[in-house]
């Protein structure tokens, strides 16, 4: 229910999934916000074979996993903490999209209130 | 019996050859020159003949239009198997056949297992169509209608160091 209303209720702002966040990222906040630091190099990616839809923030976990994996196989329960950290890093990615989300609606109803103009 | 079959080469070898020709066409292409019909009856004198040959009375015989091709060959009733009374003792119950009834010139596909074109159907076909395209045209009219109200999850887009800066939470 919440994930389906998180959206419904977004839609008079006009904000769907997967949209863009269009505000400054730095707006409002008091403190600096730090750019996410990419830990996995472009050249090891590619190296280990990893698909472009999964080299996002989270890939030095990926790589450690399936490092893991290799050296492990067919023992793959000695990955277990290898592939925990790498789904909770996944995780912590997902919020922060979804917090993302909420920052977006939220600006865009207070120019809304501010400004007083229709989307 | 080789020696009467030596016999029945030498004095009527034309009879034997007919035969076994039948035999072999028969076996092979599950057809014979015998299988095939008389010309198009053209009097009353023919007709009769031709009704006597497929046993019918000259009451039911009725050829069908020469343009056909069918020749002097009955038009029977288009009754399927499923449309026969299934209590009577045919002759072939597996087939709900009598001995010696005529077949219908497109028998083969008035089988139990094909088309049954007497058959009396459970509802009409209009009452079939109206659901099937009622179910089917509401259906797709409903997709297209909430094509323009999709539901999502409350994310943005999936951050990719390629695709610009992105900022974490919580200060320090």
């Amino acid at each position: 229910m919440g994930q389906i209303m998180g959206s419904y209720g977004a839609r008079n702002v006009g904000l769907y999934m997967d949209d863009a966040p269009t505000f400054d990222p730095q707006a409002g906040f008091d403190y600096e916000r730090q750019p996410r630091v990419m830990k996995a190099r472009e050249a090891d990616l590619i190296s280990a074979k990893i698909p472009p839809k999964h080299r996002d923030y989270c890939a030095h976990y990926l790589l450690e996993y399936q490092s893991c994996r290799y050296k492990n196989m067919p023992l793959l329960y000695k990955c277990a903490h290898e592939k925990h950290h790498y789904l909770t890093c996944e995780k912590d990615d997902y919020v922060m999209r979804m917090k993302e989300f909420e920052r977006e609606r939220r600006l865009r109803l207070r120019e809304k209130r501010i400004t007083g103009v229709a989307f | 019996m080789a020696s009467l079959i030596k016999k029945a080469i030498i004095s009527n070898p034309y009879t034997v050859r007919k035969t076994l020709g039948i035999f072999c066409n028969a076996t092979r292409n599950h057809w014979n020159f015998q299988y095939k019909p008389g010309p198009y009856p053209k009097n009353a004198a023919e007709r009769e003949a031709a009704a006597a040959k497929y046993g019918l009375s000259i009451e039911e015989y009725q050829p069908y239009p020469e343009s056909m091709g069918y020749g002097d060959y009955p038009k029977l009733p288009e009754i399927g198997e499923d449309s026969r009374d299934p209590h009577y003792p045919y002759d072939n119950p597996e087939l709900k056949r009598n001995f010696n009834e005529p077949i219908h010139a497109r028998m083969e596909i008035f089988g139990g297992d094909r088309y049954d074109p007497s058959m009396k159907r459970r509802f009409s076909l209009l009452h079939q169509w109206t659901w099937f395209l009622g179910v089917v045209g509401g259906s797709a009219a409903l997709f297209f209608y909430l094509e323009n109200f999709k539901f999502g999850r409350p994310v943005t887009m999936k951050q990719y160091p390629t695709n610009g800066p992105h900022y974490s939470w919580g200060g320090k």
